[in-house]
Parts: structure tokens; sequence; C-alpha cells
């Protein structure tokens, strides 16, 4: 094998390596939204971010709003009372805190439509470590309907995230499926229960 | 041009000669651990990583920079610094999966020209399997199942990918995963999720402590494979945790180091003997022509050092008792069967690049040589020895690895009464005491990295 560099390709090359090593290295500066709303707009991981919550309790809450059981709380004039306990992540990233995101946001929407009386999430709290013990005071989601009977709660608003995650050789994507049911603690009847739909790639 | 030439090769060589490599970066932080000073090592990766605290992770992770902090997740894994341990080992999980799944051909280029540490870090697959593996274990101390399941969940994609993608089924990490993440669904409840799991540990020896447990479990699940059937058997199983008021305690004791990667340098006539079968016919036809010339010149490449801790039996006592421990995995020997497979590669590229490096001088030279000046051709000749010389120290053998992985993992599971228990672990010299109050009909996961 013969191999024959002209004598420019050497620094040429070189300077590309350089070039490309110094890539990067340039000033980074804090940006805040008002001034550049762009700085949402890209997807930073496989995990989910403030749009993808905003697209999923989008789908979501205005499926509720035109629900059954929306109609009923509203003829009750709020007069039910309802829970609202943690999503479960059944996913294979750590998202935890993002669906406690969901969950607030969701307590928010439900409290601003005015149909229903909420319950406190610190008196939730209280509940649950008095149900599972000072030992594990850890949420148990086979519990909930105790939680619910003890909180003095009709209903429960509650949800689950799974995924199918798949990697190829250069490509990772993350598909999630985010459910959101309201649960009739007497009865354990689901009375309303929707989904949505939010796909994540690294390729 | 010629002097731009070798102002460019100046330039290049002035940034990168004297670089040792990875290995080089990571020297501090071996020493530290060999004298068994845990934090001294985790000092000293901050310092390379140019951040101030343990729990900050560095500016820009893009690059081998997610190598360091995937090593200090497993040393503050042995100092029991668990949420900071989980945090490390998540943002080099992630950043070290970017990084494979963005090698190119640019990177490929880079390797067979310059050097093999020019390409973008990827990670063989124990190391991939282990990040997730290694992390159920900061979840598990914490008594947090639902990030277990997470850790668990990653695992099985990056398992699924192993054995698909890259045609590694039988890879014994996956028994300790299985056993791990068995754990965390069999403890939260899901007994088919985790008769799954263990049915991946029970293809592995080491796992007899999971017989009456998968047992018990397939009494319950429907989950069913030939392997899981087979324990069956008409002795009695054990009274069920929450009947008979007992608890359960699951140990894991990693010890010594894997043996990480060191830069090597050998003649050519050497390699060329060393590894024929891996050279392409025409680089060798080259390599063989310059060894006849009688040129000495040198290749560099990396090989893999000596594992530590290889040969210790790790103790366990629960209160007053010793506890049998089963090895789980001989990681080490992981490292040395991964390696092989890619030995030979790695060397050809490293004589491919020798290659290159003589012919770029000799291509310098031929084009001055020809000049009626005296003069040019001097400055030809040193030109053509300077890219050389210079194409030669830009050729640092890649010696990148995740270097704080333990040796081996031994583990077992120990049914007690429930109340509060002593535990002591001890490997390699180093000693964890821990009290813990295991519930009636609850667990508890303790653990000890003797990284020595």
């Amino acid at each position: 094998m013969n191999f024959r560099f002209g004598t420019s390709a050497v620094p040429f090359a070189l300077s590309a390596l350089l070039a490309a090593g110094a890539a990067g290295c340039g000033h980074k500066e804090y940006v805040r939204d008002s001034h550049d709303p762009s700085i949402d707009n890209a997807a930073m991981s496989t995990g989910i971010d403030k749009d993808d919550i905003q697209r999923m309790l989008s789908e979501n809450l205005n499926n509720l709003r035109n629900a059954p059981i929306m109609d009923l709380w509203r003829s009750h004039k709020g007069a039910d009372t309802v829970a609202v306990f943690p999503f479960q992540n059944a996913t294979s990233e750590h998202i935890d805190s993002q669906l406690s995101a969901v969950l607030s946001e969701s307590e928010t929407w439900l409290v601003e439509s005015g149909v229903v009386t909420m319950i406190s999430r610190e008196r939730q709290n209280q509940m649950i470590a008095e149900v599972e013990g000072s030992q594990h005071p850890v949420f148990n989601p086979a519990h909930v309907a105790q939680y619910g009977r003890q909180l003095g709660a009709k209903y429960f608003v509650t949800g689950k995230v799974e995924a199918s995650d798949e990697r190829t050789d250069d490509a990772r994507r993350v598909q999630y499926f985010f459910f959101m049911q309201v649960i009739e603690i007497e009865t354990s009847a689901i009375r309303w229960q929707h989904k949505a739909y939010i796909t994540k790639a690294v390729r | 041009m010629l002097r731009t030439g070798c102002l460019a090769i100046a330039a290049a060589a002035s940034l990168l000669i004297g670089c040792g490599g990875h290995e080089a970066r990571t020297l501090k932080m071996r020493t530290a651990l060999d004298v068994g000073a845990p934090r001294e090592a985790i000092g000293a990766l901050n310092e390379e990583l140019d951040v101030k605290k343990d729990d900050e992770l560095p500016k820009d992770l893009e690059g081998d920079n997610a190598l360091l902090v995937l090593d200090r997740a497993s040393i503050q894994q042995s100092l029991a610094q668990f949420p900071a341990a989980s945090r490390d080992f998540e943002a080099a999980d992630k950043a070290i999966d970017m990084l494979d799944l963005a090698h190119n051909a640019g990177d490929t280029i880079g390797q067979y020209v310059f050097s093999d540490s020019a390409g973008r870090y990827k990670a063989p697959p124990y190391e991939k399997l282990l990040v997730n593996t290694l992390n159920m274990i900061n979840y598990l101390e914490r008594d947090d199942l639902n990030g277990a399941r997470v850790e668990a969940r990653r695992l099985a994609v990056m398992q699924r990918y192993v054995a698909e993608q890259l045609h590694e089924k039988d890879n014994a990490i996956l028994g300790l995963g299985g056993f791990l993440a068995g754990f965390a669904f069999e403890k939260s409840g899901d007994a088919d999720e985790a008769l799954r799991y263990y049915d991946e540990a029970l293809a592995f020896s080491g796992y007899r402590a999971l017989r009456d447990p998968v047992r018990a479990l397939a009494k319950v699940g429907s989950y069913k494979t030939p392997r899981i059937t087979s324990l069956d058997g008409p002795e009695p199983l054990p009274e069920p945790l929450e009947k008979s008021g007992d608890g359960e305690i699951v140990l894991v004791v990693g010890y010594g180091r894997v043996p990480h990667k060191i830069s090597n340098r050998i003649p050519i006539g050497l390699a060329l003997t060393l590894f024929a079968n891996d050279i392409s016919p025409n680089d060798a036809a080259t390599a063989n022509k310059l060894a006849a010339q009688g040129l000495v010149t040198w290749v560099n490449f990396p090989t893999l050092g000596k594992a530590q801790g290889a040969y210790e039996t790790p103790a366990c006592r629960v209160d007053a008792g010793y506890v049998q421990l089963e090895e789980a995995v001989d990681i080490a020997e992981q490292v040395r069967t991964e390696w092989h497979k890619v030995e030979g590669k790695i060397v050809a590229s490293a004589i491919s690049r020798m290659v290159v490096r003589l012919a770029a001088g000799v291509g310098i030279q031929a084009a001055t040589q020809n000049s009626k000046s005296g003069a040019v051709q001097v400055v030809g000749l040193l030109a053509s020895l300077g890219t050389q010389g210079a194409l030669a120290a830009l050729d640092t053998p890649d010696t990148r690895s995740w270097e704080t992985l333990p040796a081996r993992v031994a583990v077992t599971r120990v049914r007690v009464p429930a109340g509060r228990h002593q535990i002591r672990l001890e490997a390699r010299g180093v000693v964890r005491t821990q009290t813990i109050d295991v519930p009636k009909g609850g667990w508890k996961v303790v653990s000890l990295m003797a990284l020595r």
C-alpha cells in the first residue's frame, strides 16, 4: 500500500483536527425565556420537559373538562371532595420530579375549575405516613383506597406513565404513554380515564 | 507552504506532546485508592474535572469527563454516599450513551490516522450493563424501589441492545443485574417481572440463595420457564415472611479493581510477529519493508494491566454469625475477554498509523529532494523528521476505560428475624459496619465496594 500526502495535506489535516478540538469551547451565558423564548424549544434529553408536560396535560385535562364526571361534579356545586395521588413512574427514565410537577399542575387545574373541593397534599402525606407506618412512610399505590377513605375523599385522581424504550447502534427512542384516571373511592370504579402519547429520541 | 506545515505541526505537537492520555489523568486517583484513601481519590478526580465539590458535575460532560464522573460514582458508592453516587451514575450514563450513539466515520478516520484516543469513547458491553446494575444498589440501599425499578428497566433496554445488536447473550453481568432487578420487582409486588429477571440470574452460577424465593414467587406468578419450574421440589417452602415475622437482607460485596489499560510501545518487528493475524496484508508488507531496512520504528498501543484483589475472600457477618457469600460475577474476567476481542484490531490500527506517519514524512521529503537548493533539501529532511515525530507524539494510546469497577462481586440473601441487626462486611482491608432495622416482612440491602 502506498500512502501519498501532498506537502499541504498534513498541515491541513492537523489544522482541521485543531479546529475540531477547539469547537465547542465558546463562551457560555445564562438566558431567560422572556428574553429568548426559543430556549424552551430544544429537547435536551429523552426525559420529560415542560413542553411534554403541557402537551400531555392539555390532551388529558381537555378531555376531562367534557367528561360526564365533570358534569356530575358541577351539578354537586363543589361538594365532592377529591384527592390527588402520586403518578406512578413505570418508565426507564428518572422522571419523578417531572411527574410531581404534573401532579401539581393537575391539582391547580382542578382547584381553578371550582367544581370540587381538593384535599391538601400535606394532609395526604400525613395520612400516607399513618397508613404505611413511620418506618417506611412512602406512598404505596396498593393502599390508595385506604388513604382516600381516611382522608374523607370521595374521589381521587391518579395516573401512570409507562414507556417503550428501544435502542439501536445509533439511536435511542422512548415512547411515553401517560394515563390519567378518576376513581370513586367507595366502589373503586374508574369514573374517567384518558391517555396521551409523547415520544422522545436521540438520533 | 513548508513553513506553514512545520508551524501547524509544531502547534499541534505543543498542544498534545506530554499528554499521557486517560491513564495519566487517573494516576492520582488510582494511587489514592491503592493506599485506601477514597476521599483523596475523589479529590483527584474533582481536580481533573475542574469542580470544587463531590456533588458538582463538570461543565462539559461530552468528552472523556463522562468516564471520570463514572469513576467518581463508583468511589462515592464505596463511601456509602449513595445519593451523590446515583447522581454521578445517571449523569455519566446519559453522557456515555450519547458518546456511543454519536460514534461516526470521522472518529474512525481519526483513529486510523492520528490516535486511537482521537475517537469518541465507545463503552464495551460490560460497562454499559454495569452502570445500571451498580446504580440499582444505590437505590436499594436507600429503600427506594421506584428508583431501582427505573434502573432495572434501563438495564433491560441495554441488555436487549447488547443481545440483539451486539450478539452477546451470555454476558455474566446480566446475572448480577437479574438478581438485583428481580429483587426490586419482587419487593414491589410484581411477581412476574421479578421471575423474568430472576430467570436471567439463574442462567449463571452463584445464585443459590435465590432458590427458595423463586420457588415461592413461582406459586403466585404466571411467568414460567424450564429453569424456574426445575427448581420446584418436594421439600416444603419456608413460611412467608409476613407470617413468620421475619425480614430479609441482601448483601453485596464488590472487591478489588478491574485491570485498567496502560500504554505500550514496542518495535515494529515485534508487533508484526505478535499480531501477524490481525494486520492487513498491505500494511504488513509496508511494515515488513521498513523492518527489513533496519529502521527502528515504534508502535504505540494500549494493553491491559493487572487486576487487583482477584484472589480475595470477602467476609460477611450478620450479628455474631458469619454468612457465606457467593461469587456473582468476575468482572475482571469480563474485561479481559472483551479486551482480547478487540486487541488485534487496535494493534492493526496502530500499525496503520505508523505507516501513515512514515508516508507523510516521505511525502514531504520527496517534495523537496528535487530542489537544486541544498538548503531546501535540508529543510525538507528536517520537516519530514518533524512530521513523523509530531504525528508519533500525537499518537496517544487509547487507555480510556471505567477503572474503578470492582474486580469481583459476591452476593447473598439471608432471612433474619425482624428487628435491629449489626452487619459487618469486609474485603481487601476495608470494613463497613452498619446497624439496620429490618421491618416485619420487610427487607434491607447493604453493600460494600472495596476498590483496592
